[in-house]
């Protein structure tokens, strides 16, 4: 059978794509900024305003068949969101009063300041392409100075930091992500461990001594020691413990206080690394709104 | 013409695949880039296999995140073992195209994982065999079921070389 040229050829070309790949992927496996790849930043900015803008259409043909399930419950929303505002006030009173009195002992004991930061609401526009890896696709990038390593939140907890950024999106490595990693604490005992996504929509909070008394329902919040994250933004609660009496730490599965899986609208955290201090505070609050 | 109606093919699927994961849970056990990839290995072409596979998968690799060149090398591997098959053997017929869709989404999986692996690299779905392999199972039937639609689709977009295709099964039939 003869072949033609082009068949001849072909192994030939496939060795030199296939090289050419192992260049790039090796030479993007040990570069700590792997993520931030020109090839990525270059598509994903010519394909953020497209997504986008099909994500509006399937975003409304969604709401208007679901808007008739959602007024059928309206009603009854309405009320527990009105008897949750007035709970939310009076815990938001209670908060404001305990920071100014916070403040004041800061400044008699001379401690330095919170960082001052702003926030920047954000749009989801794509979420975990593959299985693999657990991502958002955000529209703000660098124009609305978004840069790498900034902490996310929505719903009171974090979602994740920017691993990716192009002059119109962002790309948000989620806490649930196998690869993710957050130094946390537990609220009550002050214990300090390290908080890594798990398969599911979980993390774990490892490191922690069983001789670490940790109950469920207890709250996990940043310690500010990686240097990305604030100090004090709550990760999630505790919802099972696992004890082994043969292992020296706890196994604490924590169910993010965010809805990691579904949020549509977050916002990122406009601190950077350099505004990070490791003597940042003492307290743990929320960040200022 | 051709090479455009290609590379819009290449990039529709990205941006499906960007889009539609978000809507679609299961949309995560379908590889897009890499139907289009064995869409066109099966047109007796190898180098437009691997060519598409390339590009397909760095464009994968590019929107989904992770290590760029992981999904690029699977993808031109086995475009260019799809085209090679297809150009010795017959896999003209629908069933013959399902079952090269199977084993080149398996293939795929295994690949990807196993290269994240050289590259001490952990990924998720993977803290047992079983679990490996109902991974491996779920994106074979979501691969598969998808592929059957899809091609019909671009039996359309390109059906000069779906004609050819015919053809070549009614030459081999006769002769």
């Amino acid at each position: 059978m003869s072949a033609n040229p082009a068949q001849r050829k072909a192994p030939w070309i496939l060795a030199a794509l296939l090289l050419f790949q192992v260049v790039l992927m090796s030479t993007n496996a040990r570069h700590p900024d792997s993520e931030q790849s020109f090839l990525r930043v270059w598509l994903v900015t010519v394909f953020a305003p497209i997504v986008h803008a099909g994500n509006s259409v399937l975003s409304s043909v969604k709401g208007v068949a679901s808007s008739y399930v959602d007024v059928r419950h309206a009603r009854e929303e309405n009320l527990e969101l009105r008897e949750r505002v007035d709970e939310l006030t009076a815990e938001r009173n209670k908060a404001l009063e305990r920071a100014t009195q916070l403040d004041s002992i800061r400044t008699q004991l001379a401690l330095p300041p919170h960082p001052p930061y702003r926030e920047l609401a954000a749009n989801v526009i794509s979420r975990d392409a593959t299985l693999w890896f657990r991502r958002l696709t955000i529209d703000r990038g660098t124009l609305d100075e978004v840069k790498r390593d900034m902490p996310v939140s929505a719903g009171g907890g974090i979602v994740g930091r920017i691993i990716s950024v192009g002059p119109n999106f962002a790309m948000v490595q989620v806490i649930t992500d196998k690869h993710a990693g957050v130094g946390a604490m537990l609220q009550n005992s002050r214990a300090m461990g390290e908080v890594r996504g798990i398969d599911n929509d979980r993390c774990e909070l490892k490191n922690i001594s069983t001789s670490e008394n940790v109950e469920v329902g207890e709250a996990v919040v940043t310690t500010g020691l990686d240097r990305i994250y604030p100090k004090g933004l709550l990760i999630g609660t505790v919802e099972r413990v696992e004890v082994d009496p043969n292992a020296p730490w706890h196994k604490i599965i924590i169910k993010p206080a965010a809805p990691v899986d579904r949020v549509e609208h977050l916002l990122v955290l406009l601190v950077e690394q350099k505004d990070l201090k490791l003597n940042e505070g003492i307290e743990v609050r929320n960040p200022p709104r | 013409m051709q090479t455009f109606k290609i590379a819009l093919t290449i990039v529709v699927a990205l941006l499906l695949q960007m889009l539609l994961s978000d809507y679609v849970g299961f949309f995560q056990y379908i590889d897009l880039p890499l139907l289009v990839t064995v869409y066109f290995g099966l047109q007796r072409a190898p180098v437009l296999g691997m060519v598409t596979g390339m590009l397909a998968g760095l464009g994968g690799d590019a929107i989904a995140g992770g290590i760029v060149g992981v999904g690029g090398f699977s993808k031109t591997l086995i475009g260019y073992l799809v085209g090679t098959a297809s150009v010795r053997l017959s896999l003209e017929n629908p069933l013959a195209r399902l079952a090269v869709v199977a084993v080149a989404s398996a293939a795929n999986t295994v690949l990807f994982v196993g290269l994240y692996q050289m590259l001490e690299q952990a990924l998720p779905h993977m803290s047992t065999w079983a679990e490996f392999g109902a991974t491996i199972g779920w994106k074979v039937l979501g691969d598969s079921v998808t592929s059957i639609a899809l091609f019909v689709v671009l039996d359309r977009v390109f059906s000069e070389q779906a004609t050819a295709r015919r053809m070549a099964i009614r030459k081999r039939f006769y002769e």
